[in-house]
């Protein structure tokens, strides 16, 4: 059907915190950009005045007025003509009355204008391909309904004309990415960690746990201890910086009352997300308050120049993934068959951004232990490097699709118009 | 024979042998007219106000593949004397986010066309920072067609934080023209007299308070336009420089080229490079070549940042020539060329034969060089 050397497949990953696509064969993808959108309400997009040069955003002029009542047209019309602003660029722009939405909710696709905003900008915009030459393999949660699949498949072949897809989930890239067909994949990502069993390539569903507790929540966390302690998270373009004298410089405030709400918070997620990765450790054991209350403080330098001292929340936070993560590994195990857990115990697989933070592999491996039954052997395995953990799925199906022996399982856009996107839960398992 | 070196941009050219030290030979407008007989010709004395100009090369990216086609045939053997049979060994210049599709076509034009003995494809900003001697920092590079913001580490582009605009000199000169219609409604000047005008006058203002203050008093230079006329330019020369770091003056919803540059930076994974990466900036590109647009950039990027870190914009070393920066691609390709393919590390016609145009990913050829690169005195 497909030879593997001519055409080369884009490996799509659409998580809750970001969206990762570049081309299948290539050991990291070309394109990361976060999974939210910014929105305007129509009502707000600026009259276009004469400009000189257009850059690649489009500006559509939404503000359709009628000429008899000079009233702006109906807002039932212009509901769905909301303008969104997609990719890091656009996004990192403050705009009034911009609202940030995000593209997943509970790990599925919730808005699917948001979605195929996203995908536009990917393919056409940062990795500027035409999607009608080249075949895609989009990784889907483990735990994805077949409403969703369908109207995945309907979309990519209609919208965007795609040859050939192939929907892969998670946790069997992950596997992949390993070289292992069974195992048990802890994806620690930004909305959720999923824990799901992977036997011969496939995922078994009964045995999928989730907790909602991911990057994100940890993120969260990480704000309001800040917030509690006093510190003001000030974002980039709140504060403006003048030189009073060579060498000193003098902090203003800047104010733009028209930011949202949602959009202050995006920004100020961002800055207490970098201070996460950088001084978040995983504590060896359970975290007491008592026994970290002495520790050194880690300095942090935060973008208005404050310099601010994290310490026993450096491993408390990281310490309320602990408590689910450990228990869901043990409950999915359990939920398999009674043969296959010994080979899962010897094979669990982390991965995800979160899953990337220090100390978290020697902890799991050293609670597993105390928690499994005396006979298993418990072994986790992590790719060293922490680029590697954050794309494993990606890379996982950029393997997938660079296979000789894979591109017979491509489902066709001709197999799709013959049988209809529910032929996708026969060749897609 | 030396290696060829090419470094094709929206407006120029350049051309010429991987000699150490020295300047493309072959500097010429990527622009060509049709001659009678279907033939494409390309020059340096081309008379730009014809209207039926093509320009294969837009926004950094070849857009029109047979004129291209076409003009490498000049370069390659009428420019630099190619003889067709024995031909040399190339190296490329691409601009950023280049596709995949756009690379593998110009393998197979070279490979296949052309016959070439050995090719080589590296991104400008790569060869940017080479040319200065450094392998990791971040490389502004402002052209005509296109900036194009791209960090550094080690020799590999960290395709992540990459920055693109679709804005350039191009938009720089049309800003320039309005305001000068506007300054002097009586005259009618053409593009190419604009883009002469801005390329002597142009220039940035010490920072946006300066800026607004010229539009009280400013100073006023002289020019001779070419039917002899002469005009007083005020505050127009500076609206030029400002559009860099105020974009909305182009009425385009984005933050300076400053800011930009760190925003770049500052979406690199490890937080850790952050500083090394601030430290060693390039400007490179034409357009940076702006009166008072060094100090103007280090100024808003040193308050844009954090305190503890000081941006640095690094000056070419003495031992290379003057016009480093302008084709600072070119003169990294001339240094490349001298490690690549000796080494042999570039993509022979065998292979090429072998494995065709779409399996060559020259990304960990380049890591692997750059640390070679550091053990060696150009």
């Amino acid at each position: 059907m497909y030879g593997g050397d001519e055409v080369s497949a884009i490996v799509l990953d659409l998580g809750s915190h970001s969206c990762k696509a570049g081309y299948a064969g290539e050991d990291a993808p070309k394109a990361v950009l976060p999974s939210l959108v910014g929105t305007m309400d129509p009502m707000y997009l600026p009259q276009e005045p004469e400009q000189p040069a257009k850059m690649g955003v489009d500006g559509d002029n939404n503000n359709a007025v009628d000429p008899k009542t000079g009233k702006p047209v109906e807002a039932a019309a212009k509901k769905s003509t909301r303008k969104l602003y997609t990719g890091v660029q656009a996004m990192g722009y403050r705009r009034d009355h911009m609202e940030v939405v995000p593209a997943l909710k509970d790990g599925l696709i919730n808005d699917w204008e948001v979605v195929e905003s996203i995908w536009d900008h990917t393919l056409r915009e940062r990795l500027m391909i035409d999607p009608k030459e080249h075949p895609m393999l989009l990784a889907e949660p483990s735990f994805n309904t077949p409403q969703h699949r369908e109207k995945i498949v309907e979309l990519m072949f209609e919208k965007y004309q795609i040859p050939a897809l192939f929907l892969a989930k998670n946790a069997v890239l992950t596997s992949f990415a390993s070289g292992r067909a069974t195992s048990l994949v802890v994806d620690c990502g930004g909305g959720s960690t999923t824990v799901a069993a992977v036997h011969d390539g496939y995922v078994l569903q009964k045995a999928i746990v989730r907790s909602p507790i991911g990057g994100e929540f940890l993120t969260d966390c990480m704000l309001k201890a800040l917030e509690g302690r006093g510190i003001a998270i000030r974002p980039r373009y709140s504060f403006k910086r003048k030189e009073v004298r060579p060498g000193e410089f003098e902090l203003t405030n800047v104010d733009f009352p028209n930011t949202t709400e949602s959009y202050r918070r995006y920004i100020q997620r961002a800055i207490a997300a970098d201070v996460k990765e950088s001084v978040c450790r995983v504590p060896d054991g359970l975290f007491e308050e008592s026994s970290y209350a002495n520790i050194p403080t880690t300095p942090y330098e935060l973008p208005d120049g404050q310099t601010i001292e994290v310490g026993a929340d450096r491993f408390k936070i990281p310490d309320l993934m602990f408590n689910p993560a450990l228990v869901q590994v043990i409950e999915s195990i359990n939920k398999c068959d009674v043969d296959i857990r010994r080979e899962l115990f010897s094979s669990i697989l982390l991965a995800g951004g979160t899953a990337a933070m220090q100390q978290m592999k020697e902890r799991l491996e050293k609670d597993l232990i105390e928690e499994a039954p005396q006979a298993a052997r418990v072994k986790v395995l992590a790719s060293g490097n922490a680029i590697e953990r954050r794309f494993s799925v990606w890379i996982g199906g950029s393997i997938l699709a660079s296979l000789g022996s894979f591109q017979q399982m491509w489902l066709s856009k001709s197999e799709f118009e013959e049988h209809g996107a529910s032929y996708v839960h026969r060749k897609c398992p | 024979m030396e290696p060829v070196v090419v470094d094709p941009g929206s407006q120029l050219l350049k051309a010429g042998f991987a000699q150490p030290d020295s300047d493309p030979s072959l500097v010429l407008r990527t622009a060509m007219t049709k001659e009678a007989a279907q033939d494409e010709f390309a020059g340096k004395s081309l008379d730009l106000s014809q209207l039926d100009v093509i320009n294969p090369v837009q926004r950094g990216m070849v857009k029109d593949w047979d004129a291209m086609e076409d003009l490498w045939r000049y370069v390659l053997y009428s420019g630099l004397g190619w003889e067709p049979g024995s031909e040399g060994q190339i190296l490329i210049a691409e601009a950023l986010l280049t596709p995949k599709a756009s690379r593998e076509r110009m393998v197979q034009i070279m490979f296949e066309n052309f016959n070439v003995s050995g090719l080589y494809a590296v991104e400008q900003a790569v060869l940017s920072l080479y040319a200065i001697g450094r392998i990791t920092g971040v490389a502004v590079d402002i052209g005509h067609g296109k900036i194009d913001i791209a960090p550094v580490w080690e020799g590999t582009v960290q395709h992540n934080a990459v920055k693109r605009f679709e804005l350039g000199g191009q938009e720089l000169t049309s800003l320039f023209g309005m305001e000068l219609r506007k300054a002097h409604p009586e005259l009618n000047l053409d593009f190419a007299t604009v883009e002469a005008m801005k390329e002597r006058h142009a220039a940035v203002a010490e920072d946006h308070v300066a800026y607004s203050n010229y539009a009280e008093d400013c100073d006023t230079v002289e020019h001779t336009l070419p039917d002899g006329k002469v005009i007083y330019l005020g505050r127009e020369r500076y609206a030029v420089g400002e559009a860099l770091f105020q974009p909305s003056l182009l009425g385009i919803e984005e933050y300076g080229i400053a800011e930009q540059m760190l925003r770049s930076v500052s979406s690199c994974v490890p937080a850790e490079n952050h500083r090394q990466l601030v430290e060693n900036i390039v400007l490179c590109g034409g357009t940076s070549a702006m009166s008072g647009f060094e100090s103007r950039f280090q100024k808003e990027a040193m308050l844009l940042g954090t305190p503890s870190i000081r941006p640095s914009l690094i000056k070419p070393p003495e031992y290379m020539p003057d016009n480093t920066l302008r084709y600072s691609a070119w003169m990294g390709g001339a240094i490349l060329a001298k490690v690549v393919f000796p080494q042999n590390q570039h993509i022979t016609k065998a292979e090429y034969d072998e494995t065709g145009a779409g399996s060559f990913s020259w990304n960990n050829l380049t890591r692997h060089l750059a640390y070679e690169y550091t053990n060696i005195n150009v």
